[in-house]
């Protein structure tokens, strides 16, 4: 019996008159079911705002997680021992107060922060995450924000026991850090994800597990993530239980749509369907113009740049073959003519323009020398870098990069412009942000388009990309000097000490050509001008919901 | 009458000469191809899709003789430009010369609010190399916020875009590089005291006018004074997002889009002919097995197979594959031509007239090649004709999700999917490669319509 003999038995004991009943009625519920499933970005009445991500979060993991997406979600759904405010000001997270002398920092906890399970945060939950983050086996590659703490650089390379880690729970509230050195960005640092606690005995429980789904987190910020469909949706619903949920307004922050079509998610915007975009693409942007949209620009703190592979089996290790690229990039009209993004600063140097050095900003107070843009020396240097590797022809180089399009466009840029002046071939090698990370760390490349967005506020955040020991240096750039400056910064308070040794190393980057940097981001977007409160920032994750409020 | 006439030589009783012309045929004979060629011929459809198939084929292979503009070469100040006859240019100096304009910082009086910038001005010729704008300084004014925008703004939300910031106080000048075009602008520069914005701004409408800066002169061997009009090159398709011309990439992409969609096809038909003549002629055991093997191939998903071709082939990233695809569309889809021919070579085998050639002794060679595959072939080739366009549509459809040739070569999907993300503001970036797709497509099929009734031999025409 084929399928329509089928449902012709299976029909005959319903009169007809009822089969017009039924299908009415199916024909009636689907119409009621649509307005139902066009929800609106923002909704005054239960709070809650709807945003989109180009991803989803690769790890959410807190001890081990490096991305901007995932910092996005760790910021909102858990708190370290201090937090940023509405105004973009430190103050106290679980901490309630706090000294510092010297190298010895001392945090008093509140009593009143509990996990969403109601178990209190104590100070041996600190205690066990920042060990898990030196610890040499668990390989966080974040590790080295932790170094600032007495022997984790030494632990981290497994010279030194877990215990002798710079930090003692004095008692359940009170928590005591030894420095290395006196670092005078330190508390900035207990507002970064890796210095979050972890609870010990959950944490085990998981069996590595932790943070990979619903079932195997556990909170302790305004707000708990209550659903994961994974490569589709997040949602995010406030936590009754955080010991600050007075101040936190929104109840749901839902992430319905994961892609990186960008014209899909600024049309969901168009129709009301999301609270805001920020990163707004060239053609997105128009077509906000042509909306008439009010545009929001704000600096998100991200650097981008080329960055090549040092490592010994690759050509780009060759000095004059990177000085020979150097040479004919103009940062500029790659900004202002290929990527066309109102706003983008052309990249000049790793530290960007808005970083403070001892009075004024860095920039301002340690101007950087360029390198001449020059297709003759350009020539001669690539005639040099053939002669040292003994080569004839410089072999196909690839370029790692995003799958998006903003980030092929660019890899075309370079392609074109390296064929062109110095017919060196380049392959574009675009890949999904997990596997363009995948690949950058296991050094399958010879130039990548990387960026890196601050951990904390000094310059020394970028400074310290490229010392030797640093796993973020994916090219593994390796140089004594370089590694001597970072260890200047990283050893003394003396701000006019730090800065100058800051001022050498950006310079250091441009004349051994370890990077050539492409532009300082800034990040367009649109909003729902019924939300008001969301709080940008260049450090840590660049939008922060928790003291927003959707208005009528 | 004489008695003459009745005399008989012995030439009288010669034989007759044969009577070649008792049965003669008026008009000359047809052979099946003639026939189908002529009845094809009146098809006026099938006719112009044939021509319209020679011309695209002529705009490959020649096109680029006659249009020589590289299809890699990116002239960055075209980007996304509509169709063009060229146009006129001005010469300008380089960029990097202007050293910008600098003042003093006022003191915000006691008891002031920031005030709206003053004395808006444009430095030398405003063209779309660059907009060089500076202005008074505003007392208390810690930086100043550029606007830019395409229509007037007419409340205080409509500025435009936020072109960028100064950085310090005594900064008063700002250098517009980005994407201009020759159009008028509306600049608005609002102060700023580090935390608030001035209640508003100037605005200053600027009309910029086509520029390229002596570097750019020289490079491409223009004449490189300063003040100098010069042609610039013509784009009758436009330009894309990098500024590259579109008629320049879609002749290049014809050759990836037309070799797979001609080659594949061509390759797995021939297949098919050998494997289903050999089925279907020799029959039995033999059949029954190869035709299972087909079954099993045509159960074969093309996608993943294109893939594993991919990664067997060792075809990195940032390379072409075009190699895998050709391959997988191949070996793929040859099982169902197999059937074709098995079908129609089981089917002329029965007839008569192949018996009566088996029985004189005609072995099987000749048996296959002088009755049976020419006697297949009008069906062959309306399945060709058909394959060519779902090839192209393949090629295309991989292209468009990044599986076939890489960056910078172009083919027609490919193109489209570049361009279908500027569909809304320069449409021209999609409509030129999705135009030739489905113009290809539809004149490969038109053709193979016109084939098939061509080459039906049970509607040969008859008088």
């Amino acid at each position: 019996m084929n399928t329509t003999t089928l449902t012709r038995a299976l029909m005959q004991p319903i009169s007809s008159y009822l089969r017009y009943c039924l299908s009415a009625l199916l024909l009636f519920s689907a119409l009621c079911a649509l307005p139902a499933l066009a929800q609106e970005g923002v909704d005054f009445a239960t709070q809650s705002v709807r945003i989109a991500q180009g991803s989803e979060p690769p790890n959410l993991n807190s001890i081990k997680s490096t991305d901007q997406t995932s910092i996005f979600y760790i910021e909102h759904v858990m708190e370290g021992l201090l937090r940023k405010n509405a105004r973009n000001e430190l103050v106290g997270g679980v901490a309630e107060r706090w000294e510092m002398e010297g190298t010895t920092a001392r945090f008093w906890l509140r009593q009143n922060a509990v996990w969403s399970d109601g178990v209190p945060v104590t100070a041996h939950d600190f205690v066990f995450a920042w060990r898990q983050v030196v610890n040499p086996e668990v390989a966080a590659e974040y590790a080295s924000i932790m170094y600032p703490v007495k022997n984790a650089e030494a632990i981290n390379q497994g010279k030194l026991p877990l215990e002798a880690l710079g930090v003692t729970a004095l008692d359940d509230y009170t928590l005591e850090v030894e420095l290395e050195t006196p670092t005078g960005y330190f508390l900035s640092l207990t507002s970064f994800m890796i210095y979050y606690p972890v609870r010990q005995d959950f944490y085990e429980a998981q069996n590595g597990r932790y943070f990979a789904d619903v079932r195997n987190m556990i909170f302790n910020g305004p707000f708990t993530i209550t659903s994961w469909v994974h490569g589709a949706s997040l949602r995010m619903e406030k936590n009754p239980t955080y010991w600050d949920a007075d101040s936190v307004t929104l109840n749901v922050i839902d992430t319905p749509y994961i892609t990186n079509d960008e014209q899909a998610v600024f049309n969901l915007f168009k129709d009301g369907m999301l609270a805001l975009v920020n990163n707004l693409a060239a053609e997105q942007l128009r077509g906000a113009l042509d909306n008439r949209m009010r545009i929001y620009a704000h600096p998100d703190g991200s650097v981008f740049y080329v960055e090549f592979n040092h490592r010994d089996d690759r050509v780009t290790r060759n000095l004059n073959l990177r000085k020979a690229m150097q040479a004919v990039y103009d940062s500029e009209e790659l900004v202002y003519k290929a990527i066309g993004i109102a706003g983008y600063i052309p990249g000049r140097s790793l530290i960007p323009v808005y970083m403070n050095g001892v009075q004024d900003k860095f920039r301002v107070e340690y101007p950087e020398q360029p390198a001449s843009l020059d297709i003759e020396k350009a020539r001669e240097y690539l005639e040099l870098a053939k002669q040292e590797l003994g080569l004839d022809e410089i072999p196909p180089l690839s370029i790692l990069c995003d799958d998006t399009n903003g980030a092929i466009l660019q890899a075309q840029y370079f392609q074109s412009l390296f064929k062109r002046t110095l017919g060196i071939d380049i392959k574009v090698d675009a890949q999904t942000f997990k596997q363009r990370l995948d690949k950058s760390g296991n050094g399958n490349f010879d130039l990548i388009l990387a960026g890196w967005g601050p951990d904390y506020e000094d310059p020394l955040t970028f400074g310290d990309l490229f010392a030797s020991w640093n796993v973020n240096n994916k090219g593994r750039y390796n140089s004594p000097v370089y590694d001597a400056y970072v260890r200047t910064v990283q050893g003394t308070s003396d701000q006019q000490v730090r800065m100058d040794a800051l001022g050498r190393m950006q310079q250091h980057i441009i004349d051994e050509a370890v990077i050539l940097p492409n532009f300082e981001r800034v990040s367009n977007g649109v909003r729902d001008p019924r939300l008001q409160g969301v709080v940008f920032s260049q450090t840590g994750a660049s939008t922060t919901f928790t003291y927003a409020h959707v208005t009528e | 009458m004489s008695k003459q006439s009745f005399q008989l030589s012995a030439a009288d009783f010669a034989p007759a000469p044969p009577a070649t012309h008792a049965e003669r045929i008026v008009r000359p004979s047809l052979s099946y191809w003639q026939d189908a060629w002529l009845r094809l011929k009146k098809n006026r459809r099938a006719l112009s899709s044939l021509y319209l198939v020679i011309a695209l084929l002529l705009f490959t292979l020649l096109g680029p003789w006659f249009w020589t503009q590289d299809y890699t070469l990116q002239d960055l100040d075209m980007i996304s430009q509509g169709p063009s006859w060229g146009s006129a240019a001005l010469v300008v100096e380089d960029p990097g010369a202007w050293e910008g304009v600098r003042g003093d910082a006022l003191p915000l009086p006691q008891g002031q609010e920031l005030g709206a910038t003053t004395q808006l001005t444009v430095e030398g010729a405003a063209t779309t190399q660059y907009v060089r704008l500076y202005w008074n300084a505003v007392p208390g004014a810690q930086h100043y916020l550029i606007y830019r925008n395409d229509h007037a703004p007419d409340s205080g939300q409509d500025l435009g875009l936020p072109l960028g910031e100064t950085l310090r106080p005594e900064e008063l000048s700002f250098a517009d590089r980005l994407q201009l075009r020759p159009q008028t602008y509306w600049y608005t520069v609002i102060a700023s005291d580090g935390l608030t914005e001035a209640a508003s701004g100037t605005t200053l409408a600027v009309t910029t006018e086509r520029a390229i800066t002596t570097t750019q002169a020289r490079e491409r061997g223009l004449e490189a004074t300063v003040g100098a009009s010069v042609q610039l090159p013509a784009h009758p398709f436009g330009t894309d997002y990098l500024g590259r011309d579109v008629l320049a990439r879609i002749m290049e992409g014809a050759r990836v889009s037309l070799f797979i969609g001609i080659v594949a096809p061509l390759l797995f038909i021939a297949i098919g002919i050998v494997y289903g003549g050999i089925c279907g002629y020799f029959g039995g055991t033999l059949d029954i097995v190869l035709m299972r093997i087909a079954d099993f191939v045509i159960a074969l998903p093309f996608l993943l197979f294109m893939i594993l071709f991919r990664i067997g082939f060792g075809i990195g990233p940032g390379e072409s594959g075009i190699f895998p695809m050709l391959l997988a569309l191949v070996l793929l889809s040859w099982p169902s031509s197999a059937r074709l021919v098995r079908g129609q070579i089981l089917q002329i085998r029965g007839e008569a007239y192949v018996q009566a050639a088996r029985m004189l002794g005609a072995r099987s060679l000749y048996l296959i090649f002088r009755h049976l595959v020419p006697n297949v072939m009008g069906p062959i080739l309306v399945t060709l004709t058909f394959a060519i366009p779902m090839a192209i549509f393949t090629e295309a459809f991989l292209s468009f999700i990044g599986m076939g040739v890489s960056p910078p070569t172009p083919s027609w999907g490919a193109m489209s999917n570049e361009g279908i993300r500027t569909m809304l503001s320069s449409p021209h970036e999609l409509l030129f490669p999705a135009f030739f797709i489905s113009l290809t497509v539809l004149a490969f099929n038109l053709l193979g319509d016109g084939l098939r009734d061509a080459l039906d031999s049970r509607l040969r025409s008859r008088e």
